[in-house]
């Protein structure tokens, strides 16, 4: 029943059409929230008391680290999806959210060290939190290598899901590393349970900038998957009528 | 909390000696994702292109 299920919503066609449609609305609400929270964060919020200024790359580091370990969470759960019902648009998706992963994750470890520039005096340091981070960034890139390294793009994409899985074990490392270890890097500020421990006048442009990123990154996400998936059915007579 | 966090353009752009770090950030980021929406854009377009070239009559 539950395969019944999945396979009557999950047609490369149905997604196409859908997200097509959801797109406008998407891209409105991502890059509007995104503006309102960046404008508030960088001009109106109130400078820290220890960090000055610098800490206003928090705007930007933040989102873009909880959407770096968030995709990686999704393109398992589409692995999943693929291994055990064999669902064509999970493998689809997962190679379209791959790059966009890589990328928010390099933006992530690339304002988080500019950031330590003027916080910690380096802008490097080899501590559990940025460690496990980059780790998920090289999987991200070997995800995608691996995907194109074979001729044979179901067997590709077998074993990328297959990768994906085992990957995610890097997931809760990072989430935890700042509790397991002792790290330079700071423990989580914000927790979805036990509430925040920032002033609110920074907190809300936060909360507005991950919301904002979100929506930006899952448009993006919409582009990507319309392009992978239009290339790889190509033949298919839905395809032609949809060009 | 919505009163502006500087007096002036040049306090905003400065940051007290911090402008340098955060300015650079948001703008590689920005561009960083811009380019990427033109990428995915072009590569619909470049698709649709093919499928269309693929199997126009002759």
């Amino acid at each position: 029943m539950i395969s019944a299920f999945i396979h009557k919503f999950s047609s490369p066609k149905s997604f196409v059409q859908i997200t097509k449609t959801l797109y406008p609305l998407f891209i409105f609400t991502g890059l509007s929230m995104l503006i309102i929270g960046w404008t508030w964060g960088l001009l109106f919020a109130p400078p820290d008391a220890v960090q000055g200024n610098s800490y206003r790359i928090i705007f930007l580091h933040v989102p873009a680290v909880i959407f770096a370990e968030l995709i990686y969470f999704f393109m398992a759960l589409c692995a999943l999806m693929h291994i055990v019902w064999r669902v064509r648009l999970a493998a689809y998706l997962i190679k379209s959210a791959a790059p966009i992963g890589a990328m928010i994750t390099f933006i992530g470890l690339f304002s988080g060290s500019i950031w330590g520039i003027p916080t910690w005096g380096t802008w490097w340091q080899w501590d559990a939190r940025i460690t496990s981070t980059l780790i998920l960034f090289i999987m991200y890139l070997g995800i995608l290598t691996l995907h194109g390294s074979f001729s044979n793009l179901e067997k590709s994409d077998r074993l990328m899901s297959i990768l994906v899985v085992i990957g995610v074990v890097n997931i809760p490392i990072i989430k935890k590393s700042v509790d397991w270890w002792s790290t330079l890097h700071q423990p989580a500020s914000i927790s979805v349970s036990g509430g925040s421990s920032i002033d609110p006048s920074m907190l809300y442009p936060l909360i507005i900038s991950v919301i904002g990123l979100g929506f930006t990154l899952i448009s993006l996400g919409i582009l990507t998957s319309r392009s992978y998936i239009l290339g790889r059915e190509k033949n298919k007579k839905w395809v032609l009528d949809h060009v | 909390m919505f009163d502006i966090a500087f007096n002036n353009v040049n306090e905003i752009i400065g940051m007290n000696g911090h402008g340098i770090y955060v300015w650079s950030v948001y703008s590689i980021a920005i561009s960083i994702l811009v380019m990427s929406f033109l990428v995915a854009k072009n590569r619909i377009k470049g698709v649709k292109r093919k499928i269309k070239i693929k199997n126009a009559p002759s």
